[in-house]
């Protein structure tokens, strides 16, 4: 995935200002950066949300131009969410969900639908992967699910579907430390060469468990600075204004 | 379509258009082993001449126009009739206790019943059920002070032609589910159905009663319910007449100690269809759960108002009603909580979401509380919306399209109503029946 010169506005207010980021196969690019920074703002726009008027650049997707494409066509063509806040949702069966989510892709490369003993395999493996209890395959989407629980039904659900590229926004948020060694491992167990990754965050205790490759620093709207993973620790040691001000001098 | 002469004026009740009378004397002489109701009827045909039926002057009809009902019932005595129009067949269902009712009638004997049940008509009831049946019949004194739709109440009473009347015995807990299956006719001008249910103390029962009929139906239903001490009843009703049909609806529920109701109300057809329900916590800890909903598409009206009434200690009631219109549906739903000062300790909650689905549509909703006691928990709330833009928006980013996602939460969202159906082949069809109607909803706006 390529973005280039991303420029986006949310009622009226220039919220991306020039983004350039460039993720290949394989991996893992942390996204960090202080509040209202337009972290969540770039994973909205890259999976299709309503309500972001992208006013300049482009964003290229396996050849394609992702801003072109509806939401549903892009989970089909491998881009995944994680919601910051899952939805909770009511008489839809997790089940059911990723069934219809599971064949709707499969329907886009041209594969028959999934069958019911192979799915019923995959998704209890997968919630063992998890360390979710198979009752929770019944229960609506969410329902009732405690903060932890959500994200991690966030990453089973991207188990399942294993897409090509995993936006997660701010899946480590509400996390206890038990919670997000669940998080990470689920991530980690999926980190394959034709895989990438974009994790957006706001602390640094994530990467404790997932190593990025790279971290990228957003402030006013687009990336002032890009490093390894030692950057994390530096802005865990030294805090965001340090960074902003010598960006800004 | 019509070739009526009528006026067009519901307020005159003038001359001809008083229906009832022509149709006592059509059903007065027709009707056998009436002879102990007789002097009940009379008073009840000279209460309904009096008070007429209700229009939208009482506050509980101001949604609700019965003049195309009136108009309606006066060409089906004129003998006008509707061309046949496709009809919704009763479903059968395996494993239940199935009762046929057609104009109000039970059409065959009923052989085997389960045991601890007893079903009968006027023609098998003897003299020694008198008591209990009058006691039914008598326990119809509306919870709020509902005079104008109790003359409809009072217009079945008069022009009945039969009474089916369900008992169980005391500590009895019938297993199998009864199937009550209400076929009204175009043969009777107005089709009076009359049913009387009757538990005793620590009975169990499930009952069903799908309300079908032929094209251009007029349907005026009366139910008395009594629940005894300890005893519980599962009741289905369903409200499945053809798109032309035509329902008024009155049913009472009385609730003594520690006995619970449970009741699913579910109407997905008629072009006009207006339920009265009435459940009262009569006696200490007693409760009712109450799940409704409504689909009004194309052109219908559907109206439902629910009154809750705790009368004694410590009675709980839950309800949860939803309503979706789409088309020019218009969908009404009233939901009154009263809470008497006897009813101390009393805990009492309804909900009710409605679902817009086109512009064209229309709910009205109205939940209302009359608390008389301080020490009791109420709450109440009323909201009518679109899909949720967040959850459409999640099933879209896991590949759904837009109207798979609509399908997908509408009927999510009607699936919840059903739940308490403890007939699972009626259920798993009614799923089925209100997601097609849906799917050519939700498919057609996106």
């Amino acid at each position: 995935m390529a973005v280039s010169g991303l420029r986006v506005e949310v009622g009226g207010k220039e919220i991306l200002t020039g983004l350039d980021l460039v993720v290949r196969p394989g991996e893992v690019h942390a996204i960090m950066g202080p509040n209202g920074s337009g972290k969540s703002t770039l994973a909205h726009v890259l999976s299709g949300r309503d309500g972001y008027v992208v006013t300049g650049g482009s964003v290229s997707y396996q050849c394609r131009d992702l801003l072109a494409m509806a939401p549903e066509e892009r989970a089909r063509a491998g881009l995944f969410l994680g919601f910051q806040y899952p939805v909770e949702i009511p008489g839809v069966s997790n089940v059911y969900l990723l069934r219809s989510a599971l064949n709707a892709r499969r329907a886009a490369r041209g594969v028959s639908e999934i069958d019911a003993a192979g799915f019923l395999r995959l998704v209890k493996a997968k919630a063992r992967l998890m360390q979710m209890d198979e009752s929770f395959l019944q229960r609506g989407v969410n329902e009732g699910f405690s903060g932890g629980e959500k994200k991690r039904n966030e990453i089973f659900q991207m188990a399942v579907l294993e897409p090509v590229l995993a936006i997660l926004d701010e899946t480590d948020s509400g996390l206890d430390i038990d919670a997000l060694k669940v998080v990470a491992n689920g991530v980690n167990s999926l980190r394959d060469p034709a895989r990438a990754f974009v994790l957006v965050t706001h602390y640094q205790r994530l990467l404790d468990y997932i190593r990025p490759d790279f971290v990228h620093v957003l402030a006013g709207g687009r990336i002032i600075r890009t490093g390894d993973h030692t950057l994390a620790l530096e802005l865990e040691a030294d805090g965001y204004e340090q960074i902003l001000a010598a960006a800004s001098s | 379509m019509s070739q009526s002469t009528v006026r067009d004026d519901p307020g005159d009740q003038a001359g001809n258009r008083r229906p009832w009378l022509a149709a006592a004397e059509q059903s007065g002489s027709t009707a056998s082993g009436l002879d102990w109701l007789r002097e009940r009827r009379t008073a009840a045909l000279a209460r309904a001449d009096r008070l007429g039926l209700p229009d939208q002057s009482h506050e509980e009809w101001r949604y609700t126009s019965l003049a195309p009902f009136t108009r309606r019932w006066l060409e089906h005595l004129a003998g006008v009739r509707l061309p046949a129009a496709p009809e919704l067949v009763p479903p059968a269902l395996a494993g239940v206790f199935s009762v046929d009712i057609v104009d109000g009638m039970l059409c065959a004997p009923l052989l085997a019943t389960p045991p601890g049940l007893t079903i009968q008509s006027l023609q098998t009831l003897g003299p020694e059920w008198r008591t209990q049946v009058e006691a039914l019949l008598g326990s119809t004194v509306s919870a709020r002070d509902d005079s104008a739709s109790d003359s409809l109440v009072d217009l079945n009473t008069a022009l009945l032609n039969d009474l089916i009347l369900v008992t169980t015995e005391p500590g009895a807990s019938v297993a199998m589910p009864i199937h009550i299956r209400l076929q009204a006719t175009a043969a009777s001008a107005l089709c009076q159905t009359r049913l009387l249910v009757d538990l005793a103390a620590g009975s169990r029962l499930t009952l069903s009663l799908v309300c079908t009929g032929t094209a251009g139906v007029l349907v005026n239903a009366v139910a008395q319910i009594r629940l005894g001490r300890d005893s519980e009843l599962n009741l289905v009703r369903v409200q499945a007449l053809p798109d032309d049909g035509m329902l008024t609806e009155s049913t009472s529920i009385e609730v003594n100690d520690a006995a619970t109701v449970t009741v699913t109300s579910v109407d997905l057809g008629a072009q006009l269809s207006r339920q009265s329900l009435t459940v009262r916590l009569a006696g200490t800890g007693a409760s009712a759960n109450l799940n409704g909903l409504f689909l009004a598409d194309g052109h219908r009206h559907i109206d439902n108002r629910t009154t809750l009434q705790h009368e004694a200690p410590s009675t709980i009631s839950r309800e949860f009603f939803r309503g979706i219109a789409a088309d020019h549906g218009h969908g009404v739903f009233s939901g009154k909580i009263i809470v008497q000062p006897g009813a101390a300790g009393s805990n009492a909650a309804l909900t009710n979401r409605n679902l817009l689905l086109t512009t064209t549509a229309e709910i009205d909703t109205k939940p209302e509380l009359e608390i008389y006691v301080d020490d009791v928990r109420c709450s109440h709330g009323a909201t009518t919306g679109q899909l949720d833009a967040n959850a459409l928006f999640y099933l879209q980013s896991r590949g759904l399209d837009l109207s798979a996602a609509r399908q997908v939460l509408t009927a999510a969202f009607l699936r919840d109503s059903l739940t308490s159906i403890a007939l699972p082949e009626l259920r798993e069809r009614l799923e089925a029946l209100l997601e097609s109607r849906l799917q050519a909803q939700t498919g057609a706006a996106s």
